[in-house]
């Protein structure tokens, strides 16, 4: 999560969600948390029932709307437009919490003269390479000396904290979102300037010392080629209202699915490592072990300690095979060229470049963008592993997909041999969940899985030890990596390998005598350490002992309940919950503080901070790493310790966020008409990825698409349940009246919704829930679409991904799904390609 | 738009605690509030043979303590018509439950609030008591012989059988009614107290047709066959009284018997073909030629028995779609406690 | 909730042991967590699998026997008429009422349905025979029969019940929306939480109680409910009553009835002679 790791520093949310119950407003914006979050909505309904205030801005009036306060409808991809006004608001009203802003923030930092503003290129932030549709951040540096190159220490640049230097970084910021007003909202995001007034009313009236405001977001935010700096906006917004690391504010990521959270922590993504630690790529100077840490390190803050983190990796991956000589195995782990995103393997696996695919837990057939594409990428396999508890379509896509249907695929020209292997669920195994804050929570087996089914454990541990007998007499680099892998667990009567021994694997451990660290401060560059995950260092301080199993619900912050990293701290940045002097902002709003006469930080959560720093503390010359940073420095991964309202090098998109519109978009952008769309995003080229160009007639309408709460995500573990399938039984798309009765439409009519990848048909749903705006004085119709469905399993129907596009955000490389642009037509038939009981019609409306 | 503009700001209720619209209550998508029942032709078919034997068998009695010899067609003819009418019934209750072989856990029980449970401990009793009587006809028309069954049989004490008949077999026609009103379902709820009474008369004025029938077919004493016709003009009077009162205190709630099928089967069949009909017929067969009589009292008859047939067809498909109504649900749980 | 100002004068005679839910409409997001908990727990098969009613998000339209509970969704905009009128999204979890006098239970005729010592109303399953009669008698239209043949309802998870655990809805509501416990204590935690809604203006009432109009000899329900608009708006009739209130007289009225059919049937018969 760049959107908020290049602010503040860690790519996680900066709260839990039990610390909603304290906040006294809510604003719930790119997220339809009642659905897709119930059990953690649950405290935003207890703040409520405690008088916080509970916005929704979405463009969809959903279950979340239900219970708030106040729903603000907007359209889908002008979110950006929506949070600039709030920073305009905040700053030219004078809202901002000053002392925060001051201590805490880049606020005062002078920018370089070389930069120059969206405001003043158009729609460009300076730098801009046109040919590779990439900034160069030279120009965007902060510095003391004008046109001068960002140094490597950070804390070397020149301020004003008066904040009334034109070069400082609050007024560039202030004059970037000079044109974000009241009446731009309106234009774009279709919402009247009455109801942004009451939603920014109510924000500052509760950002104050004494109160305090929390935002929560999720996909809705993410799955936009603007998504990272739509976050990062937020990001700007709270801490510019003092509210970040203080309970009640900050801002709850709210991931997408069970675990997701740890899948980044310890990622299956392409670009990392354990940890958050770059993957090594060819792109940058990572040819050896010392010139990648050099260029990961960061001297003067939490990243100081970079070569004890990767060192302690490369000895818990290699073990004794890992020594000073050899770079500790640096040379074993690959190094990539490129991008490797989920949505380039398909195009990658469509061009036959991948041949094979292992797909566990989860349904691009359904799920990955432009799904059409991906299911012809499957066809072009060699050989598809999937493991899961249904024949999903990933799985039988050879047989029924609609393109096999309606005859344009034959089977038997589909040369992939798919092997579907029977997955463990949940309570069918033991393992960790990593949720939405951070907090990993140990889960014991309950049953035995039914037949063959077996943990994903169990079969990793098997796949890796075939390997390594299949590579034992290869002499190849690949076969030696295999060789150099530790990977003795201990197996358990079932086979599974023992948990408790991968656990101390990641929580790192004293290579001499095997005894687990209690902490990652206790990591060492020189080998004598071993970790898998430093964040996660702390969770099985002991042998034995595993907090994440703990379940102790008592104190505020109820530390005793599972291990939340980093160093059980469950509310991030919490020194800034304190006065730059040490005491609370107010007694309502006390988390952490300084205790002068125990000379320490003490209150109800682990401090986010050395404990012993004290607030006056100013780092001497030469410090390193966190003795770097002053005592009024709350953010401990950033070089300088300060939340960045203005950022460097560290997104590729601009230093501050700017509205683009999304990719596919029936309006022009109103701020910057030369630059419609994101000059960074980076549209995935492919005769089946055909893109729409801007304001395309042919799509006059905007579509998002969304999950309900009876379902998840690509379906495989609900549309094949019965009981779960009864709840939605079948795909449709949500209509606003007006539409509807343009076309003649009723609800459980059969629609055709178009864009360029191609024609859906599913049943309409006419609801007032969804509404036309007027945006820039014409009517806008949004159409919604849950993505869960597909053509097996039990609840069917048309799959939304089958029309959305391969285009990426800059940073994140995720796709846009949440705002593109498509036509909609009545239809009498569910047409060809579709399985022959959902042209069931007659049974309608008798009951 | 401007509707919305209105709302804009205001903050101070949860979307969801706002009152969105002052709308006149209704199930919001026609749903129905309440379940219509199972029953469909198995009980109407029953309720209007349970109906014809109860009373067949009272008029039966009746005739019998009264009359004595006067009335022995009628007499006869009752109690062969009500054996014939019963013996179905049990046959049709069985059926009619969705698991037949647990027909016997009726017994395990006797609930004085549940009419079901009344009824089918009054159905038992009635049967056995009404075939001693019938038994008892049986022997003295020589049906049974002349061996010492017949003879045991002709001295079962026939007075005290059709005194003991006459609660049974008005309980038999009765109860049903009884046992529609102790529901929910609207139409049969609403008037309750009228429904037994309804199905009592039109037992009755079904059963004097049915005697009559017989006894026209038998071409039996001008007596009996004035007698009875009497009888059935009053029974009938009384049940077009009924239905008249009872529809008309229903008010909106009879609306299933005012349309479509049900409300034909009480318009043309209960009212016109069961009531009216008859009515004008047997005034007619007063006046006319014998030959002609006896055909205009079968007609009559088979009109009236046509008539109290489609009465509980009309009030037990009519109480479905009653049930069905939202509307009529919630009417009758409103303001005033109902009667 | 002991600490309410409200006056425990109108409470009914709630049975001390009596268990019971209070489900709060003003608290549920409409996630049907409670569905599938009880269709899981008492392992009720799918009774519904398309197509899509289009009644908002439910598709499971109503209690029936083989869904015990069911989550309404009412989805109004003000003014019905213009586009862009406040929405509002009513969502409530409904469950059998566990009336304190059952009309079911007094249908019953086989004695299928009890009182158990949790004061729940429950369906002996190995008892019941079909008859259907406990159907129409519902006021709340909560059971109904089974594929099988059986009457089945929600059974307050008797078996969870008798093992000391709430049932599996309540367990399940992530929101507290559905609360398990003694129906004297949810009486007045209820009574407390009108009094705090309407605080914030809201039109709020507690159903199963004489506020409402009461339900007359019904006695009270085991399980009471907060709702935020007309009992109508969730399909729940203001003022329910005990169908078998009307027996004694009924048959009263049958019988004079009966005496006057005969007496004139005597007349008729003897005047000839």
């Amino acid at each position: 999560m760049p959107g908020l790791g290049s602010r503040l520093g860690r790519g996680g949310a900066t709260t839990f969600l039990q610390d909603l119950a304290n906040s006294d407003c809510i604003v719930i914006m790119g997220a339809n948390m009642a659905e897709n979050h119930p059990v953690g909505f649950r405290f935003v309904v207890q703040a409520q029932e405690r008088g916080a205030t509970v916005i929704h801005v979405d463009p969809r009036f959903t279950r979340t709307s239900a219970l708030a306060d106040q729903h603000v409808p907007l359209r889908a991809g002008s979110d950006m437009v929506f949070l600039g006004a709030l920073i305009r608001h905040v700053i030219e009203g004078g809202h901002y919490n000053g002392e925060y802003v001051r201590h805490y923030t880049n606020a005062s930092a002078l920018v370089g003269d070389a930069f120059r503003d969206v405001e003043e290129l158009g729609g460009l932030f300076s730098g801009y390479v046109a040919r590779e549709r990439r900034y160069d951040p030279a120009s965007w540096a902060i510095t003391a000396t004008p046109g001068g190159q960002p140094s490597k220490d950070e804390r070397g640049a020149a301020s004003d904290p008066t904040l009334q230097h034109p070069r400082c970084v609050f007024q560039v910021l202030r004059r970037h979102f000079a044109r974000y007003t009241p009446e731009m909202v309106a234009d774009v995001c279709g919402v009247e300037p009455e109801r942004f007034a009451a939603v920014a009313d109510a924000i500052v009236r509760n950002s104050t010392p004494d109160r305090t405001t929390a935002f929560a977001y999720a996909m809705a935010w993410t799955q936009h080629t603007t998504g990272t700096q739509m976050i990062s906006c937020c990001a700007i917004l709270q801490l510019l209202l003092g509210n970040v690391g203080r309970p009640g504010g900050g801002v709850m990521a709210l991931r997408g699915h069970a675990t997701i959270q740890g899948s980044t922590d310890i990622p299956t993504l392409f670009d990392l490592l354990p940890g958050y630690l770059p993957m090594p790529t060819t792109e940058r100077a990572h040819g050896n072990l010392a010139a990648y840490l050099d260029d990961i390190t960061v001297d003067t803050c939490g990243w100081a300690d970079a070569p004890a983190y990767t060192i302690s990796l490369l000895k818990a991956y290699y073990g004794d095979a890992a020594h000073p000589a050899n770079d500790f195995g640096y040379g074993y782990l690959p190094q990539i060229g490129g991008d490797y995103s989920f949505q380039q393997m398909l195009i990658m696996m469509r061009e036959r470049v991948i041949r094979g695919l292992l797909c566990m837990g989860q349904n691009p057939a359904v799920g990955g963008q432009n799904a059409r594409l991906g299911r012809r990428a499957l066809g072009q396999l060699d050989w598809l592993v999937l493991r899961d508890a249904f024949e999903i379509e990933s799985a039988s896509f050879w047989k029924d997909s609609p393109e096999v249907l309606a005859g344009e695929i034959r089977p038997e020209e589909i040369g992939t041999e798919v092997f579907l292997m029977p997955a463990a669920l949940t309570p069918e195994k033991e393992g960790s969940y990593t949720n939405t804050q951070r907090l990993m929570q140990w889960h014991d087996k309950a049953v035995e899985p039914p037949g063959d089914a077996r943990s994903e454990a169990w079969f990793v541990h098997r796949l890796a030890q075939r390997l390594r007998e299949l590579y034992a007499d290869d002499a190849s680099p690949a076969a030696a990596q295999l060789r150099a892998l530790t990977w003795e667990y201990p197996t358990n009567a079932a086979g599974d390998p023992d948990l408790a021994t991968i656990l101390t694997e990641i929580n790192g451990y004293r290579v001499a005598d095997r005894s687990p660290v209690s902490g990652f401060d206790q990591l060492r560059a020189d080998g004598s350490t071993a970790c898998g995950c430093w964040i996660y260092a702390g969770v099985a301080p002991q042998p034995g002992r595993n907090r994440a199993r703990e379940r102790d619900p008592s104190g505020p912050a109820a530390l005793g309940w599972g291990f939340s990293w980093p160093a059980n701290r469950r509310m991030l940045y919490n020194r800034a919950s304190a006065r730059p002097d040490g005491s609370p902002w107010s007694e309502r709003k006390a988390w952490v503080w300084w205790d002068d006469a125990a000379g320490r930080w003490v209150g109800h959560d682990v401090p986010d901070f050395p404990v012993t720093k004290p607030p006056s503390y100013e780092p001497p010359p030469g410090a390193r790493g966190l003795a770097a940073l002053p005592g009024d420095a709350p953010f401990l991964m950033i070089a300088d310790g300060l939340g960045q309202l203005y950022v460097q090098s560290a997104l590729r998109d601009g230093p501050l966020p700017t509205h683009y519109e999304p990719w596919e978009s029936p309006v022009g952008n109103h701020l910057y008409p030369a630059q419609p769309r994101n000059p960074a995003a980076i549209p995935l080229e492919h005769p089946e990825n055909p893109l729409q160009s801007p304001q395309d007639p042919a799509y006059p309408h905007v579509i998002t698409t969304y999950r309900l709460t009876e379902h998840h995500t690509g379906g495989g573990m609900s549309r094949y349940v019965p009981w779960l399938a009864e709840l939605q039984p079948e795909g449709f798309a949500e209509i606003d009246p007006a539409l509807a009765a343009a076309l003649s439409l009723a609800t459980g009519d059969w629609v055709a919704i178009v864009t360029a990848r191609g024609e859906i048909r599913t049943r309409a749903l006419v609801t007032a829930r969804l509404e036309p705006l007027t945006v820039d004085g014409r009517t806008v119709h949004q159409i919604g679409m849950p993505w869960h469905f597909g053509y097996g399993g039990i609840a069917t129907g048309a799959s939304a991904n089958d029309l959305t596009a391969l285009v990426e955000d800059p940073n994140s490389r995720i796709h846009e799904g949440k705002s593109f642009a498509c036509a909609v037509r009545k239809v009498l038939a569910p047409g060809p390609g579709a399985p022959d009981r959902w042209a069931r019609d007659g049974e309608r409306g008798d009951g | 738009m401007n509707e919305r503009r209105h709302h804009a700001g205001d903050m101070s209720q949860s979307n969801r605690r706002r009152s969105a619209a002052p709308t006149s209550p209704a199930s919001p998508y026609g749903l129905p509030v309440i379940r219509r029942a199972h029953w469909g032709w198995l009980v109407v078919v029953y309720f209007f043979l349970g109906g014809l034997s109860g009373l067949s068998a009272v008029v039966a009695a009746l005739a019998s303590l009264t009359r004595g010899s006067a009335a022995s067609e009628t007499v006869r003819a009752g109690r062969y018509l009500s054996l014939a009418a019963l013996i179905p019934c049990p046959l049709l209750l069985i059926l009619d439950l969705r698991k037949p072989a647990r027909f016997l856990n009726m017994l395990r029980v006797i609930k004085l609030r549940s009419p079901m449970s009344l009824g089918v401990w009054g159905l038992i009793l009635f049967s056995l008591v009404s075939g001693l009587g019938v038994a008892r006809q049986a022997a003295s028309d020589g049906f049974l012989g002349a061996g010492r069954l017949a003879a045991v049989t002709r001295r079962l004490p026939e007075q005290t059988l059709a005194i003991v008949t006459i609660p049974l077999g008005l309980f038999l026609a009765g109860y049903t009614g009884v046992l529609l009103a102790a529901t929910a379902v609207p139409l049969w709820a609403k008037r309750g107290l009228l429904l037994g009474p309804l199905f009592l008369s039109s037992a009755l004025s079904g059963s004097a047709a049915a005697i009559a029938a017989a006894l026209a077919v038998r071409r039996p004493s001008h007596g009996e066959v004035t007698a009875l016709a009497r009888l059935e003009r009053i029974a009938t009077l009384a049940e077009a009284a009924l239905l008249w009162g009872w529809l008309t205190r229903l008010g909106a709630t009879a609306k299933p018997l005012m349309s479509g099928g049900t409300g034909r089967a009480v318009r043309h069949g209960a009212a016109g073909a069961g009531l009216a009909l008859p009515l004008v017929l047997n005034a007619t067969a007063t006046i006319t030629p014998a030959h002609w009589r006896r055909s205009l009292t079968l007609i009559a008859s088979a009109l009236t028995l046509l008539g109290g047939f489609l009465l509980r067809y009309a009030i037990v498909f009519g109480g479905n779609r009653s049930a069905d109504d939202p509307a009529a649900a919630f009417a009758l749980t409103r303001a005033e406690p109902r009667r | 909730m002991a600490d309410s100002a409200i006056a425990f004068s109108a409470k009914p005679n709630f049975r001390s042991e009596a268990v019971g839910f209070l489900t709060d409409a003003t608290l549920c997001i409409g996630c049907k967590a409670c569905e599938v908990a009880c269709k899981q727990w008492n392992d009720l098969p799918a009774d519904n699998l398309g197509p899509m009613t289009g009644m908002s998000y439910d598709n499971t339209i109503a209690l029936g026997a083989e869904t015990w509970r069911h989550v309404a969704f009412i989805e109004r905009t003000a003014d019905e008429s213009a586009i862009g009128s406040p929405v509002t999204w009513l969502m409530l979890s409904d469950v059998c009422k566990h009336c304190v006098n059952a009309a079911c239970m007094e249908a019953c005729p086989t004695g299928a349905i009890i009182r158990t010592e949790f004061d729940s109303v429950y369906i002996q399953p190995d008892i019941c025979n079909g008859c259907g009669y406990c159907i129409p008698a519902c006021p709340f239209g909560v059971p109904q029969l089974s594929a099988a043949g059986a009457a089945q309802k929600c059974t307050m998870c008797y078996d969870r019940l008798r093992g000391g655990l709430e049932p599996a809805c309540a367990k399940a509501c992530p929101t507290e929306s559905i609360r398990f416990g003694f129906v004297e204590e949810l009486y007045a935690s209820g009574v407390a939480r009108i009094a705090q809604l309407r605080e914030r203006d809201v039109d709020a009432r507690l159903y199963g109680d004489r506020m409402l109009g009461g339900t007359g000899a019904i006695g009270g329900l085991n399980a009471l409910f907060v709702l935020n608009d007309a009992p109508e708006t969730f399909n729940l009739p203001a003022a329910p009553d005990l169908p078998q209130r009307i027996v004694p007289r009924a048959f009263a009225a049958t019988a004079a009835a009966a005496l006057v059919l005969c007496a004139a049937a005597i007349a008729a018969m003897q005047e000839r002679s």
